[in-house]
């Protein structure tokens, strides 16, 4: 159940909803009855739906709550299968959400669209695609994380224990440059067909930029590309590096994802090799963290990542020298894996305001 | 918390430990999870990495009150259910 609020109007709404730590610090749209019902709509679903409990407070997640969120996100309600999609992954148990939203360390769900919906909800794929600037992009993010907030009940210091967060906290989503990849779109990697769109997430840290500058006379560029993705998924400030597991993102930018395919290499090639090469000596790890890792040969590799598919390789980004890598928290029960759920859009109806 | 959680669950003795820094959290997630008043101690936050005589000085100042607590004898430090701060130690 949603309570309502009266407010004198939309100033004083917004000071109570700020003073009852209903927002992310920042202005929210007040979620009118009207506002969210247009939101409700434009899912398809029906408002009192409950897609489960949300930790870590096991707030019920209603359809009308996603949609208050987004509302207050400022999305628009073309935005909604989106928003709904991105919840439906992060309540999947073994995203841990729980866990994620409680952990000292500053992971939080980076969303990556692929599908027709990229077009029509004009998320970006390409140039500062995590940056200020892109209303959806902005807006289904912090839907998310206002959802996070709100339902499950996630709040700096008392139940999300970041030690410091990052700014992807505030909002984390991202298309895939689906036309400018060498590759078959990220969601077909795991099943799902061209037409279908598809949320993934992955629990990740703010993204580390990979600077790298092609040498189409040395054949050997591709491979250096692939080591120094690999260095940086290495790093060993990151818990993947110390704790060994978790599901890392990489997200090439057109320029290095093409120098990889015209390499003859595959998503899947580029996912072996860095998983190959993303390692450390057992003594640099025990000498910075001796309480993570297990007496033995000093020199004796250890992986970075538990293997390529844990390695999620995706296009986007403006074309340039700069990739990145989204380390991973590589903790919880099941291990921080990625996690995905189908953009639902045939329920959608007409929102009433929008008929001609 | 939620290992304590766990096991009152399933009527097991528990005490668990919460340190300062987590304090409102233990108690969040108690209520949350339906059990504010599941036996927990505070102690001084942090514990890991303060070397093995802090830890054994530590462990040795909560012994009697933790066996007090699983035995029964004491409810624990408990939380105010309005802010999660401790009333009594």
């Amino acid at each position: 159940m949603t309570a309502l609020l009266d407010a004198q109007d939309e100033a004083a709404a917004l000071e109570y909803l700020h003073a009852n730590d209903c927002t992310d610090g920042l202005p929210v749209v007040i979620p009118t009855p009207e506002r969210v019902e247009r939101m409700v709509l434009a899912s398809g679903l029906d408002a009192d739906i409950d897609l489960g409990p949300m930790g870590p407070g096991g707030g019920a997640t209603t359809i009308a709550k996603i949609a208050a969120n987004a509302v207050m996100a400022g999305c628009l309600p073309d935005y909604m299968p989106v928003v709904v999609a991105g919840i439906n992954a992060i309540l999947q148990p073994a995203f841990d959400l729980t866990e994620v939203q409680g952990t000292t360390h500053s992971i939080a769900p980076l969303m990556i669209v692929n599908g027709p919906m990229i077009a029509g909800c004009d998320i970006a794929s390409g140039f500062g695609a995590l940056g200020p600037g892109h209303r959806a992009n902005a807006s289904i993010g912090r839907a998310v994380r206002l959802c996070m907030m709100n339902i499950g009940g996630a709040r700096p210091g008392t139940s999300d224990m970041a030690l410091l967060g990052h700014p992807g906290k505030f909002s984390f989503c991202l298309a895939e440059d689906e036309a400018s990849s060498p590759w078959e779109p990220l969601a077909a990697s795991y099943g799902y067909a061209a037409e279908q769109s598809v949320v993934t997430i992955v629990g990740t840290e703010a993204p580390h930029s990979v600077v790298f500058v092609n040498d189409a006379d040395d054949p050997d560029s591709p491979q250096r590309l692939l080591r120094a993705l690999a260095r940086v998924v290495a790093n060993t400030g990151s818990n993947n590096a110390i704790l060994r597991g978790g599901t890392v993102a990489i997200a090439l930018n057109p320029e290095h994802a093409a120098v990889l395919g015209k390499a003859g290499l595959d998503r899947s090639d580029a996912q072996k090799r860095v998983a190959a090469l993303a390692t450390n000596p057992r003594g640099l790890v025990r000498s910075l963290n001796p309480g993570f890792g297990r007496d033995g040969d000093p020199d004796e590799e250890l992986s970075s990542v538990d293997g390529p598919d844990n390695v999620v390789v995706f296009v986007a980004g403006g074309s340039g020298l700069y990739s990145a890598v989204f380390p991973s928290w590589a903790a919880g029960a099941h291990g921080n894996p990625v996690v995905h759920a189908p953009i639902e859009t045939d329920q959608a109806c007409v929102i009433p305001s929008r008929v001609e | 918390m939620r290992d304590g959680i766990e096991m009152a669950r399933r009527d097991r003795a528990v005490a668990a430990l919460v340190t300062d820094q987590f304090w409102p959290q233990g108690h969040f997630v108690a209520k949350s999870n339906g059990m504010p008043q599941v036996p927990r101690v505070r102690i001084p936050h942090p514990v890991a990495g303060t070397g093995h005589a802090a830890m054994a000085n530590l462990a040795a100042a909560i012994a009697p009150r933790l066996i007090a607590v699983l035995r029964g004898e004491s409810p624990g430090d408990q939380a105010d259910p309005n802010d999660g701060q401790t009333v009594a130690v």
